[in-house]
């Protein structure tokens, strides 16, 4: 594999997997608001799940990596089976953080969530390998295809980019159901889309579980890829970059969140390029660290609806948009009337 | 029975806690903002502590020196910061995130100024006290001047929100800013006094901490904000009394469950006591802000 290939999929890998991700964080605090800073604990237990079940029974000689339970299940279900495993996840967060905790104990509740499974991770070494992690995972298909390194590299870049599509589709089509409106409406205001019948602990529940199965299956997707996954690679931090992804991008927004990914990533990736190579190397990565959060602060002051807003969902009133006679009966008659958010419960 | 003994490292323990919690509690009470960088800056006092060690100083000195770079840093980053994002119109969640990504960079500049290794503030932990004899309980002379400046602090932080006129504009505020700054209290002034003892507090327990730890590099303290917002939400924001008594609690019940579990997992049991008592009752126990109190903006 020429060094060029191996740059552009590493990179456009990572770029799928991080899409997805933020994307689920998108759904979480996007469109409901949850406000998780444990959520890479879903992309961990994904591509912990993915790798155990992909690596096939622990050998227990001396000196091999250990791990709890494992399998060597075909191609899809490894995959398949870390978005449900973070999905289930995701609904045990969901219960915890739900029954109208204040917004910023979910906050501190699931920052400590998330420090506390990888201090138990670290600390007990049976589970997943500790501190060194799980390496070696087998690439799907790897035997079957027969590619050259190259070629099934670019073949997994497309898979990776046809789960993406598969991932937008779906989430899109909830996005704009009455179900998404509902959720939006639980955001934008809790007790009046209460008082309409909508079911706040279900959105929560859809849109932590959704959210979190997405995470799930990115994680996977890079475990198979990449090969290895260790507690180096989600500390709460990596939460908070995906944060960074979605304020920058536009809050609430998929195709914004994309641009977002797109430009944390490029600063991560190709940010030391412009940085003098006389720097020691431990500067440069806290330089990477630094810019990421400077422009997050900065978006927050200057720009905070991100560079792609969040579509307005605006229901027409009237043609002047007043609310005499004629925004009233238009409002009764209108394609979008406010009741549909009643509907969005009725669907659920 | 190792217990008695056990009881004596969680007094030890609950000392570093009850001094970073008792600043964070007021800190978190007062503003109604919960800060992400305080483990941050606790860090960076130790920091410039083991600068100041280095070149020869002792203990009381590095105490000082804490305190003093905990208070300079604290109302720097509120000054420069903090208190402009909150008047830009940067709700709560946003400030979380501003404090989270605050307390990153400063974490990165420590890493970029000092080199990410292992430190060590090399004090001498001086003459072993024991109490209730030779199998009882444990303690350095180290150990106990810290048990004596975190009652200290509490106390002080306690008495002085009850009976002074600061005190007493701290609580108007954390309770009602609109109404307390129509009221006449100088918000501004008030603020800077909050976020400056939370200051001296937060540097005294980084000092404290990089003691009780031995080795500690950029990221300890905020491993160590975890067991600070468990002894705050159990205590009750803004409650510098209940932090110390869960501090206590906390301390003892960590290290009374490290006799049963890996000693590297004990912070579990202050999680496990958290998450429980959040299940049960999603508001904390006490606050002294009345639930949604608005973050103060001046």
């Amino acid at each position: 594999m020429s060094a060029v290939d191996f740059y552009a999929t590493t990179l456009l890998v990572y770029f799928g997997v991080d899409v997805l991700a933020a994307w689920g964080l998108n759904l979480q605090y996007g469109l409901y608001g949850m406000y998780n800073f444990a959520f890479i604990l879903f992309q961990s237990a994904g591509a912990y799940t993915a790798a155990v079940l992909t690596l096939g029974a622990p050998t227990h000689q001396f000196g091999a990596q250990q791990y709890f339970a494992g399998a060597a299940l075909p191609f899809p279900l490894p995959i398949v089976i870390a978005g449900l495993v973070a999905g289930v996840l995701g609904l045990v967060i969901a219960l915890i953080v739900g029954r109208g905790m204040r917004s910023d104990y979910e906050a501190i509740v699931t920052f400590v969530i998330a420090v506390m499974a990888l201090l138990t991770v670290n600390a007990i070494i049976p589970l997943f390998d500790g501190q060194a992690g799980l390496s070696l995972v087998p690439q799907p298909l790897a035997g079957t295809l027969r590619l050259s390194a190259g070629a099934y590299a670019w073949v997994y870049v497309a898979f990776a980019a046809l789960v993406c599509l598969a991932s937008y589709v779906v989430m899109h089509r909830l996005m704009a159901s009455p179900l998404g409106r509902a959720i939006r409406a639980v955001r934008e205001n809790p007790s009046g889309a209460a008082a309409l019948g909508v079911n706040a602990s279900w959105c929560r529940v859809v849109v932590s579980v959704l959210g979190a199965g997405l995470a799930g299956v990115s994680g996977a997707l890079l475990v198979e890829f990449i090969g290895t996954w260790s507690p180096g690679s989600w500390s709460y931090a990596e939460t908070l970059v995906i944060f960074s992804a979605i304020i920058v991008g536009g809050v609430g927004n998929s195709i914004g969140v994309l641009i977002g990914v797109f430009v944390t990533q490029i600063v991560f990736a190709e940010g030391s390029r412009f940085l003098p190579t006389s720097l020691p190397p431990n500067l440069v990565g806290s330089l990477q660290w630094m810019i990421i959060g400077v422009m997050t602060l900065a978006f927050l002051w200057f720009r905070p609806q991100g560079i792609v807003p969040e579509r307005r969902y605006c229901v027409p009133a009237g043609r002047d948009g007043s609310s005499g006679e004629r925004g009233a009966a238009a409002r009764k008659t209108g394609p979008v009337p406010s009741s549909s958010l009643v509907r969005g419960r009725g669907d659920s | 029975m190792l217990i008695v003994p056990a009881i004596g490292f969680g007094l030890a323990t609950a000392a570093y806690v009850a001094l970073a919690a008792v600043g964070f509690t007021l800190q978190a009470g007062v503003s109604n903002i919960f800060n992400f960088a305080y483990g941050d800056i606790m860090i960076t006092a130790a920091f410039v502590a083991y600068a100041v060690n280095a070149a020869g100083g002792t203990l009381w000195e590095l105490l000082i020196v804490g305190a003093v770079t905990g208070a300079v840093v604290s109302l720097a980053m509120n000054r420069l910061i903090f208190r402009r994002f909150v008047r830009h119109g940067v709700n709560r969640f946003g400030m979380l995130i501003v404090t989270l990504w605050s307390g990153i960079l400063l974490q990165n500049l420590l890493l970029a100024v000092f080199g990410p290794k292992f430190f060590t503030l090399q004090v001498s932990s001086g003459r072993l006290f024991t109490f209730f004899g030779t199998r009882g309980i444990l303690l350095t002379s180290v150990q106990l001047i810290s048990i004596g400046i975190a009652m200290a602090a509490v106390l002080i932080v306690a008495a002085g929100l009850r009976f002074t006129r600061v005190g007493m504009a701290m609580r108007a505020l954390a309770t009602n800013p609109d109404l307390a700054q129509t009221s006449g209290v100088p918000a501004r002034r008030i603020l800077d006094y909050t976020w400056i003892v939370s200051g001296i507090f937060c540097g005294l327990g980084g000092v404290v901490l990089a003691l009780a730890t031995g080795a500690f590099e950029q990221t300890t303290g905020e491993d160590f904000l975890v067991i600070i917002f468990a002894a705050t939400v159990l205590g009750g924001v803004g409650r510098p009394v209940g932090a110390a008594v869960a501090s206590l609690v906390l301390g003892v019940a960590m290290e009374v469950s490290a006799l049963y579990i890996p000693p590297n997992l004990k912070e579990l049991a202050a999680f496990a006591l958290l998450v429980v008592v959040l299940i049960v009752r999603p508001g904390g126990l006490f606050s002294l802000a009345k639930e949604g109190a608005e973050v103060a903006v001046v």
